[in-house]
C-alpha cells in the first residue's frame, strides 16, 4: 500500500516539477495576493482624518488607526501579517482544488484502467493524489511564507516566534491541505470531464475564501455569515497560524484555542480522508 | 492441459440495454496462444475487460488463472499483463520511467526490474529513446513501450488488444518472435485480438470468431478452415462425360461446381484426396489440363461466419485509426 502510493505520488510530483510554469504560478499567485491586495487594502486607512466637524489630532488618529489592526485584526502589526496567516491556507485550498485533476486525465487516457487492472489497493490511487497535492502545496506555502517576510511592510513575525511555532504553523497548514485535498480528490474520482471539475472548483473556492477569516475578521461579518465562517476550516487554519505568527509565545487561553483549532482540523482531515477512501472504493471499480 | 481461462455464458449488458457480449463460452489452455477475432464492435474489448476485472460481469462466469474474476479480482490481477487497445502509457514520463513505475506497482524488486527493463527496452529497440518523454514518441514507439510495460512483472497470462495495430512489419515480426519465445520458455498464455488474420492464422493455437456479442465459431485455425468447407480444388479436364457425380462420390467432398470443362471442388485436406482424384480421372480416359489448389485462409472463414471481410474495410482505416489515437494523445 505505502510503496504503491509513494510510486504514484512520485509520478505526480515528476509531472509537476517538469512543468516549471505550474510551480512558478503556484508561488507567484499568493505572492501577488499578499503584495498587491495586502498593500492596496490597508484597513487602517479606512479611518478618515475628520469626522464631520470633529477633527481628532494626528496622534489620536494614528492611535485609532493602529488599534483597528490590534483590536479587530487579531493584534496583527500590519495587514499583510494578518493576510499571510490566511493566504497560506487559501494557497493550500487552491492547490488542493485540483488534487484530483490528474485522475480525470488518467481516466480519459486509459491510464486509470491500467491501474485498476493491477493488484494495487484502490485507495493507493486516492492517497497518491492527496499526498502529491499536500507536498506541492506545503512546499509552495513555505516559500510564500519567507517571501512575505521580504515584502515591504509585510509579514512581521512576533519576536517570540520560535522553531516550534514555525512547525506548528505548518502542521496546521498540513492538516488544512490533507482535508481539502481529500475532499476535492473524493469529488474528482467520480468526475469524467475536466470541465465539470473546473466548474465544481470554481463553485466552491470563492465562497470558501470569502466566508472565512482569511481576508477580513469574522467579527466584521453579518451574523448569518459569521456562523458559516466560524466552521470553515480555512478560518480555523488562518486563526491558528495567525495567533502563532503574531504572538509567538502563547497565553494559556491562546494555547487552548490553538489546540482546539488543530483538533478541529485533524477531525476535518480525518473525515474527508474517510469520505475519500469510501468514494474511491465505490467509484474506482469495474464499469 | 489445464484451462487457465474459462468463460461460461459470459454476458455484458451496458447501461441502456446494449448487450455487448452475449452468453459467450470458451476456454484457453495454459501456455497456448488464443486469438479472439471479430469485426468492429463485436465485443472483443468488452470480453477482455471482463476477464481483466475492468468491467463487471452482468451474468455468467469467468475465471482467469484459476481464480473467479468476480470473486477474487485481486488474485486475477496479480497474474495478468495487459496491453489495452487505446494506448495508456504516460506521456509526461520517460519510457524507462513508465516501465519502472509498472514494476513498482507490481512489486518487482528494484534490481530485478532494472535488469529486466533494460532487456525489454533493447528488445523493442527503444534504447535510444528510453530516456525521452513519451510525448515525443511515435505511435509505433508507444505501442512497443506499452508491450514491455505489460511484461515487466512476468505475468502468467498476457492480454493483448490489437497489439500490432499500427506497427511496421519488421517490428511486428520482432514482437511476435519475442512473445512466442515467452510462450515457449515461460509457458506464457496469450489472449489477443487482432485484425491481421494471417497473423492469427500463423500464431494462434486456437481462435474464436465473435460477432454481435456471440461466438460464431471456434477451434484451431486449421479446424475452422475445414469447417467452412476446406480447400478449394480447381480442375480443368479434357472434354468428356461429366465428372460431377464422380467428384461427389469422393469422401469428404462438400461441394462441386461445374462450369464447362472446369470443376471447382470444396474438400478438406485436398492433398490427401488428390491421388484418388487423379487415378479416377485417368481411369475414365480423361486428361487433366490444369489443377490448382487453394488453401482457405481465415479471411474466408471470417467472411463465411460474419458475412463481412476484414479486407473489405477501406485500406486506410487502420492508419487513420492509429492517427486518431496518436493525435488524441498530443492534445
Ligand atoms: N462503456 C461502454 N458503455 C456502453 N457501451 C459500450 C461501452 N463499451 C463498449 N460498448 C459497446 O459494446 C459493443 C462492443 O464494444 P467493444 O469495444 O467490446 O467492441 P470490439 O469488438 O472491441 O470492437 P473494435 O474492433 O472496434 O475494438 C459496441 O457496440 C460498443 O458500442
Ligand atoms: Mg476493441
Amino acid at each position: 500500500m505505502i510503496a504503491e502510493t509513494w510510486a504514484l505520488t512520485v509520478r505526480e510530483l515528476k509531472k509537476w516539477v517538469r512543468t516549471p510554469a505550474l510551480v512558478f504560478i503556484g508561488i507567484f499567485q499568493p505572492i501577488i495576493w499578499i503584495a498587491l491586495f495586502g498593500s492596496a487594502f490597508n484597513p487602517s486607512n479606512l479611518v478618515p482624518s475628520s469626522f464631520g466637524a470633529v477633527q481628532p489630532p494626528p496622534e489620536q488618529l494614528n492611535q485609532i488607526r493602529q488599534s483597528i489592526l490590534t483590536q479587530t485584526f487579531g493584534g496583527a502589526p500590519t495587514y499583510i501579517t494578518y493576510l499571510t496567516g490566511g493566504m497560506l491556507g487559501v494557497l493550500l485550498l487552491f492547490t488542493s482544488a485540483f488534487s484530483g485533476g490528474s485522475l480525470v486525465w488518467d481516466r480519459r487516457f486509459g491510464f486509470l484502467n491500467k491501474l485498476l487492472a493491477s493488484p494495487i489497493p484502490r485507495s493507493a490511487i486516492f492517497f497518491s493524489r492527496v499526498l502529491a497535492s499536500v507536498i506541492k502545496g506545503l512546499s509552495q506555502s513555505v516559500l510564500v511564507f519567507f517571501i512575505a517576510i521580504l515584502v515591504p511592510n509585510g509579514l512581521r513575525l512576533s519576536p517570540e516566534f520560535s522553531m516550534i511555532d514555525f512547525i506548528a504553523v505548518f502542521f496546521t497548514l498540513f492538516l488544512v491541505a490533507i482535508g481539502f485535498s481529500s475532499l476535492f480528490t473524493a469529488m474528482a474520482v467520480r468526475v469524467k470531464k475536466w470541465e465539470t471539475l473546473i466548474a465544481v472548483v470554481n463553485l466552491l473556492n470563492l465562497p470558501l475564501l470569502f466566508a472565512s477569516s482569511a481576508l477580513l475578521p469574522i467579527s466584521s461579518m453579518p451574523d448569518w455569515l459569521q456562523g458559516v465562517a466560524k466552521v470553515n476550516p480555512i478560518s480555523v487554519g488562518a486563526d491558528v497560524s495567525r495567533t502563532l505568527i503574531v504572538y509567538g509565545s502563547l497565553s494559556p487561553p491562546q494555547t487552548a484555542d490553538v489546540l482546539f483549532g488543530m483538533t478541529y482540523l485533524l477531525a476535518f482531515a480525518a473525515l474527508t480522508t474517510f469520505i475519500g477512501v469510501i468514494t474511491s472504493r465505490l467509484a474506482l471499480k469495474a464499469e | 492441459m489445464s484451462k487457465i481461462i474459462e468463460a461460461e455464458d459470459l454476458t455484458k449488458i451496458y447501461a441502456g440495454n446494449l448487450t455487448a457480449v452475449d452468453h459467450v463460452s470458451f476456454s484457453v489452455d495454459e501456455g497456448t496462444l488464443f486469438g479472439f477475432l471479430g469485426p468492429n464492435g463485436a465485443g472483443k474489448t468488452t470480453t477482455i475487460k471482463m476477464l481483466t476485472t475492468l468491467a463487471s460481469i452482468t451474468s455468467g462466469k469467468a475465471s482467469v488463472a484459476y481464480h473467479d474474476c468476480a470473486k477474487e479480482p485481486n488474485e486475477v490481477r496479480k497474474s495478468i499483463g495487459i496491453v489495452p487497445q487505446d494506448l495508456a502509457v504516460d506521456d509526461d514520463l520517460t519510457g524507462i520511467e513508465n516501465v519502472m513505475l509498472a514494476a513498482k506497482l507490481y512489486r518487482v524488486p528494484e534490481s530485478i526490474a532494472r535488469k529486466r527493463a533494460e532487456e525489454l527496452i533493447n528488445l523493442v529497440d527503444l534504447k535510444d529513446a528510453s530516456k525521452r518523454l513519451v510525448a515525443t514518441y511515435s505511435g509505433g514507439m508507444r505501442k512497443r513501450l506499452e508491450l514491455i510495460v505489460g511484461l515487466i512483472h512476468q505475468p502468467r497470462i498476457f492480454f493483448l488488444d490489437e497489439p500490432t495495430l499500427g506497427l511496421d512489419i519488421q517490428t511486428r515480426a520482432v514482437i511476435w518472435d519475442y512473445i512466442k519465445r515467452l510462450n515457449k520458455e515461460h509457458n506464457l498464455t496469450i489472449f489477443m485480438t487482432t485484425h491481421y488474420l494471417e497473423e492469427a492464422d500463423s500464431l494462434c493455437d486456437s481462435v474464436a470468431i465473435i460477432d454481435h456479442g456471440k461466438i460464431r465459431i471456434s477451434g484451431s485455425p486449421s479446424e475452422l478452415k475445414e469447417k467452412v468447407g476446406g480447400d478449394v480444388l480447381e480442375i480443368d479436364v479434357t472434354n468428356g462425360a461429366s465428372l460431377t457425380e464422380f467428384f461427389r462420390s469422393i469422401q469428404g467432398v462438400k461441394e462441386v461446381k461445374q462450369t464447362g470443362s472446369k470443376y471447382r471442388i470444396k474438400i478438406p485436406r485436398a492433398e490427401e484426396a488428390l491421388p484418388t482424384i487423379f487415378e479416377g480421372i485417368s481411369a475414365k480416359g480423361l486428361k487433366i489440363r490444369e489443377v490448382s489448389l487453394n488453401k482457405p485462409t481465415l479471411d474466408e472463414v471470417f467472411l463465411e461466419v460474419t458475412g463481412r471481410s476484414l479486407r473489405d474495410e477501406p485500406s486506410g482505416a487502420e492508419d487513420s485509426f492509429q492517427r486518431m489515437i496518436t493525435s488524441r494523445r498530443r492534445l
